[in-house]
């Protein structure tokens, strides 16, 4: 490989990394919110391994990048029905600390 | 190239742990744009200008702005301890995601990738349109996956709508807003 081209395992170590961040993130924090920022890193962190992928396996047609476009389109939907839940809960419990809402029932 | 590269990994991973660690909500989610925006650098170098503007325009600004609205409507007063903001599995929490980056580093450095040289995705618009719709040799399931993609978005639109309604027969708990 020449100089100056970056292999792709150093992406797929930053994807990691950033994974792995977004999983301590929703194991550690209290806040619903967060929780569901923290997720969102880690759907990121797949979306880049899927573009890294698409761009340096020549067999695969470019076809990371179109899984990509649709986990984006998955996650936007994650995100509103989540929040939706998040602030129906918060109307009915008064809080949004996981911790707390522990049960089913309203 | 490889200075851009250093310069994005520490963007989006410094923003990353301030996500997760920021004692206020609101500059995880500040935090959280600028994780976004790395990524989007990284869709650059990886030869998907299209992506990278899809990120910019649905994460940095559509999701961002969705969850400054959560924090809105759910906002407590600031917390100033770490004790309030994090549980007590800090540490067991830390133990488990640094196992899983060490697995997942293992992995991906073992793994033969085979031939792997860059410049192979779809830098073209037209040509991750032919990709979505499934044609232009990606799998033609992509078809499919578009029109469920597309419903789905409008079921979830509506269930957001549906679930985070305020009843009318449902008094409000908080006087006044």
């Amino acid at each position: 490989m020449s100089e100056g081209v970056i292999p792709l395992q150093a992406y797929l170590i930053v994807a990691a990394l950033m994974f792995a961040l977004g999983a301590w993130g929703v194991t550690i924090r209290r806040n619903a919110v967060v929780v569901f920022m923290c997720v969102e890193l880690m759907i990121n962190a797949v979306n880049l391994t899927l573009v890294a992928f698409s761009d340096y396996l020549p067999k695969a047609h470019g076809a990371g990048s179109g899984y990509a476009v649709v986990v984006i389109a998955i996650a936007a939907a994650e995100v509103a029905v989540g929040l939706a839940i998040v602030i129906a809960v918060f109307r009915t419990r008064r809080t949004v600390n996981i911790d707390e809402i522990d049960s089913m029932k309203g | 190239m490889i200075a851009v590269f250093v310069v994005l990994a520490c963007m989006t991973l410094l923003s990353a742990f301030g996500v997760v660690i920021s004692r206020s909500v609101v500059h995880s989610a500040l935090f959280m744009a600028g994780a976004f925006l790395g990524v989007a650098g990284f869709y650059v170098m990886l030869h998907s200008p299209a992506l990278a503007a899809l990120q910019v325009l649905i994460y940095v600004g559509a999701v961002t702005v969705v969850i400054l609205f959560g924090i809105m409507f759910t906002q407590k007063p600031q917390a100033r301890r770490f004790r309030v903001i994090l549980n007590r599995q800090v540490w067991g929490g830390f133990v488990v995601a640094a196992g899983i980056a060490a697995i997942l580093i293992y992995v991906f450095l073992e793994q033969d990738w085979g031939g792997t040289s860059p410049g192979h995705g779809p830098r073209l618009v037209a040509q991750l349109g032919r990709i979505l719709v499934g044609t232009g040799g990606a799998p033609q399931i992509f078809g499919l996956l578009f029109e469920g993609s597309s419903v789905l978005l409008l079921v979830a639109t509506v269930a957001a709508i549906v679930i985070s309604r305020r009843r009318p027969e449902q008094p409000t708990e908080r006087g006044g807003e």
